[in-house]
């Protein structure tokens, strides 16, 4: 009885842990407009919207001080991003901890500005 | 050179899911690149050869090309099976100087803009805003094209403003696949632009207020819109409040909009003698599924523009989680009555947060109606009446309503009355009445969602109410005689400006199974001295 709540409380705990790990945060322009998307795909933000994924691993140590992606030319005519969407997976967070925070797995999503004509 | 990007999709559907719908191809065309073109001029002109180029492969495969915008119609106006354009990338924008206006135009220069199809309502604000200017009224978010917004009668909530084709003073149409099948059209009675700027785009001139009424709300069959002369006005602000008002308050408002004598006020929105403001923009929220003495309004008042007031953004988004609503219906559409119980439930999430009076929101008309991201499959059936019938056509669509439950709740908003000859808003003032949720699956216990609007048509007919319906909302538009009962001689006019501009080639070739649906394919044969170019007394133009 004891071992079979134990087992739920841990199950609980490592898919709240998943899902709250997973969630995106979106920093979005309130100016400039989204690069629209040839044909609607998906059924999220990016439905109607052009964008791109960065999908790296960043690796870390006393002399770096970060990392400075350029925005890729695909998906990105104008070069401006109209919105940057970093996600946290469960996968990153082990990766993080296991490499004792010298690797850390970075997944971005971007959208961006329409250019000018 | 305008270059044109060719899908061999198969099927086609709109932003909120209203489909999928089948679809063999859809067209995306991108102007030259200003670095080799740099002139605006010669890249607009240069894409509308490429539109003509366009229009002849398809004449010549004997299939059809419809132009669409940003997918925001639910109902299937804007949908042709053979070939669609998305006009979406075609945003240029023409200068227009004083000297580029009518000698007889009523405009002021400074108010008038030349915008190419594609242009949202969101490029268009920010593109205003940097010459101190705003659009009139929008819907009640920014993404839809202009061309969309016009052909399928968008409104707002401004009590003395139209709907967005309402401010609209020049429309630049491709008709055809000859050079001369480009055309500029404007009303004789208050002419915007000269024929010199007409001419530089290749365009033949035609004055004609009928012509030009019949060609605002087109419902995408007029030809291809390339071009858009709108009027717009001095940046302004709202000053937004929601609040609880009782429900015989709100209903008596919405039958009246007398707020000068009305109980319901704002401590900081009065006239200098005491008495109450009036709004610029009046909506009321209603739960069909709840007995509430209260109904939730949302008003705002326009206020001069002035720099100094706080970031709005942070207040004006408000969302609902979407996966929960999802479980909620599939969960209605076995147990219908649980419907309801949803919805009160949702109530505080799905309608606006309530203001104190010292709280009002304060912002530009781009930013207090800025951007609707995608949120799930949508609905919504929107019904226009005059303003005295709307309490009574709210209580018949409530209590049909509450008998059907599905998972939407309903919202009254009021616009002055257009002067497009197809408009749904055609009454003085006309209330929208609109019910929007969230798509369900019909069941053996729940009405398909073409099964209630067939029952709204019923409803509002069996009491007697005079109504319209948004072309560009769901509803079962195939209910017999639906237009000719909304319309009656407007629907013929429609038609015969329509087969006046077209070659009946082309009235084919521009026409879709939902015009066909509701009777206003016809090609009518007419004289072609029935529409004439004519000067501001109504005479032949020289």
């Amino acid at each position: 009885m004891h071992k079979t709540t134990s087992l739920k409380v841990v199950t609980l705990a490592i898919t709240a842990c998943i899902v709250a790990s997973c969630y995106p945060t979106r920093f979005v322009s309130t100016h400039g407009a989204p690069m629209p998307a040839e044909t609607v795909q998906g059924d999220d933000w990016y439905r109607d919207k052009m964008y791109g994924e960065y999908d790296t691993i960043v690796k870390t140590s006393a002399i770096n001080d970060g990392m400075t992606i350029k925005v890729p030319r695909k998906f990105c005519e104008s070069g401006k991003l109209f919105s940057v969407e970093y996600k946290n997976t469960f996968g990153g967070n082990l990766l993080y901890l296991f490499s004792f925070g010298t690797r850390r797995k970075v997944k971005i999503k971007y959208v961006c500005m329409l250019p000018d004509l | 050179m305008a270059t044109t990007s060719e899908l061999p999709v198969g099927q086609w559907d709109t932003l909120h899911e209203n489909g999928p719908f089948p679809l063999q191809r859809q067209f995306i065309t991108r102007h030259e690149s200003k670095a080799t073109m740099p002139g605006r001029v010669a890249r607009y002109n240069n894409a509308a050869d490429e539109i003509r180029r366009l229009i002849k492969e398809c004449h010549d495969n004997n299939e059809g090309f419809r132009a669409y915008g940003s997918r925001w119609s639910m109902s299937k106006v804007l949908h042709q099976k053979d070939n669609m354009h998305q006009n979406n990338l075609m945003y240029l924008d023409l200068e227009v100087d004083p000297g580029d206006m009518h000698q007889d135009s009523p405009y002021l220069a400074e108010n008038v803009f030349f915008f190419e199809c594609g242009n949202t309502i969101k490029l268009i604000s920010q593109r205003l805003a940097e010459y101190g200017k705003s659009l009139k009224t929008s819907g009640a978010s920014n993404g839809q094209t202009i061309a969309g917004c016009i052909s399928t009668g968008v409104h707002g909530a401004g009590l003395n403003i139209g709907a967005v084709q309402d401010y609209v003073v020049g429309l630049n149409i491709i008709t055809g696949p000859q050079p001369g099948d480009i055309v500029y059209l404007e009303r004789h009675t208050r002419p915007a632009l000269n024929d010199a700027f007409a001419h530089q785009i290749n365009a033949r001139v035609i004055r004609n207020d009928t012509l030009f009424n019949a060609a605002l709300v087109s419902l995408g069959s007029f030809g291809f819109i390339h071009g858009v002369v709108l009027e717009a006005e001095d940046l302004f602000l709202l000053n937004r409040y929601v609040k609880r008002v009782d429900k015989n308050v709100a209903l008596s408002l919405s039958k009246t909009l007398d707020f000068k004598n009305s109980t319901f006020s704002i401590a900081k929105e009065v006239d200098p003698d005491g008495t109450p403001a009036i709004p610029w923009h009046y909506k009321v929220f209603v739960n069909p599924y709840v007995n509430d003495p209260d109904y939730v309004i949302e008003v705002m008042y326009k206020k001069p523009y002035t720099g100094a007031y706080p970031d709005p953004f942070t207040k004006i988004e408000k969302s609902i989680y979407k996966d929960l609503i999802y479980l909620l219906i599939k969960f209605s559409e076995k147990f219908p009555k649980s419907i309801p119980w949803f919805i009160k439930r949702l109530q505080s999430s799905i309608l606006p947060e309530i203001t104190k009076d010292e709280e009002e929101i304060t912002a530009t008309l781009y930013e207090t109606f800025w951007d609707a991201p995608y949120k799930g499959p949508a609905f919504a059936c929107s019904v226009g009446v005059d303003i005295a019938d709307s309490e009574k056509a709210l209580n018949a669509l409530v209590t049909l309503t509450k008998s059907n439950p599905i998972p939407g709740i309903f919202a009254m908003r009021y616009v002055k009355k257009s002067d497009a000859t197809l408009a749904f808003t055609q009454f003085d003032t006309t209330c929208v009445i609109e019910i929007d949720g969230i798509q369900w699956e019909k069941s053996r216990k729940m009405l398909s969602l073409e099964e209630y609007g067939r029952l709204m048509i019923q409803t509002l007919q069996t009491a007697n109410i005079p109504f319209t319906v948004h072309w560009g909302k769901n509803m079962d538009w195939a209910f017999p005689n639906l237009v000719q009962d909304m319309y009656g001689s407007k629907a013929q006019t429609w038609k015969e400006c329509r087969s006046w501009l077209l070659s009946q080639e082309m009235a084919q070739l521009f026409s879709n199974e939902f015009l066909a649906t509701v009777g206003l394919d016809d090609f009518i044969s007419v004289p072609p001295h029935f529409i004439q170019s004519l000067n501001i007394h109504g005479n032949p133009a020289t």
